[in-house]
């Protein structure tokens, strides 16, 4: 009795010991530094371009030539800056 | 002069070239040429591959898989894994969408690490186009799901009103910015790494005996492709996922 119950837990601990392999195998890699500052730096270029592209959309409808544009650039890098830092903050809950 | 002219157009050793579109067969439609294209054809090859490999691994269906049908087992696992994680148990519906999306897009990477193969991800049009799809898809998820109250995605809970008028546009901004980096982000990275690629083979019969050096650097660099092939699609893939959760569960 004590016998059987001495190979099952010695089973419980090498099945236990398997899925621990298994479940560290199976993450997902870790992202390498050049491809972390590759994602930060397309998330600031993104929002740039877009908010240079809205601003200058505006200064072509409403002919407020130089503003829209100054503006929305403006408005672009803080959007940029808005996307890092939702970036880190996902990253500092992750971990 | 006219000599080196000639020279250069017989040249074909430009980095660059194994990106050129070249149409096989001409459609003419009312909007344009409808070319089937060196782009099209990889992307037909991908598609075909993974129709095979998934339903030819998983045909035998047997209790103990074979390494065939594990790795598309597990390329199931992974996705299923991945929207578990990050959207929960309401994500389960869209996961033939995302699946399909990380499949074609590493499958297509992984064609274009065949030699003389032609990568179509390192075109920014076909990218943007996922990314659209992406884009569009849970804008819309998001307004069917709520309403009106999806605008409340861009003005964040328990801000003074006097700040709506500056964050609103910037919030705007930041989310129309998502289709842009998730586009740009892959198409960068496919097209960086096959022009490295190309630049260091040029470099391998003009040093003679010192050539060994760049077909060295080649070699691990081909891995480092690969890796990049499979991470970009990874983040692709998790991207979309995050952008679903966004729309399901408003903050």
């Amino acid at each position: 009795m004590n016998n059987e119950n001495k190979n099952i837990s010695k089973l419980k601990e090498k099945i236990e010991d398997i899925e621990s392999k298994i479940s560290k195998k199976s993450k997902p890699t870790k992202e390498n530094g050049a491809a972390f500052g590759f994602k930060i730096s397309t998330e600031l270029v993104a929002a740039l371009v877009v908010g240079v592209g809205i601003g200058l959309i505006v200064d072509n409808f409403l002919g407020t030539k130089p503003f829209g544009l100054i503006i929305f650039f403006i408005l672009g890098a803080f959007a940029g800056f808005l996307n890092i830092y939702r970036i880190m903050r996902h990253i500092e809950n992750k971990q | 002069m006219s000599s080196t002219g000639e020279n250069h157009s017989n040249e074909k050793h430009s980095p660059l070239e194994q990106f050129e579109i070249s149409p096989y067969a001409h459609f003419e439609t009312g909007i344009g040429d409808l070319a089937f294209t060196n782009s099209s054809l990889s992307m037909v090859i991908t598609v075909l591959v993974i129709t095979l490999f998934l339903t030819l691994t998983v045909n035998t269906r047997s209790l103990i898989p074979s390494r065939l049908q594990l790795m598309s087992e597990m390329s199931y696992n992974f996705i299923a894994q991945l929207i578990n994680d990050t959207v929960g148990d309401q994500g389960k519906k869209y996961f033939p969408f995302i699946f399909s999306i990380f499949m074609f897009v590493l499958i297509g990477n992984m064609v274009g690490m065949v030699p003389y193969s032609f990568t179509f991800t390192s075109h920014i049009i076909v990218t943007f186009a996922l990314a659209s799809v992406v884009f569009i898809g849970v804008t819309i998820l998001g307004f069917w799901k709520h309403g009106f109250r999806y605008f409340a995605l861009l003005a964040p809970a328990g801000l003074p009103f006097y700040m709506l008028p500056i964050l609103i546009p910037i919030e705007l901004i930041s989310y129309l910015s998502r289709p842009i980096s998730l586009s740009v982000r892959l198409f960068a990275n496919m097209l960086a790494g096959h022009t490295l690629l190309k630049v260091f083979a040029g470099f391998v019969l003009p040093l003679g005996f010192a050539g060994v050096l760049p077909l060295a650097f080649i070699v691990a660099l081909t891995g480092l492709e690969i890796l990049i092939a499979f991470l970009q699609a990874y983040v692709f893939a998790i991207l979309t996922c995050l952008y679903i959760n966004d729309a399901i569960h408003l903050h």
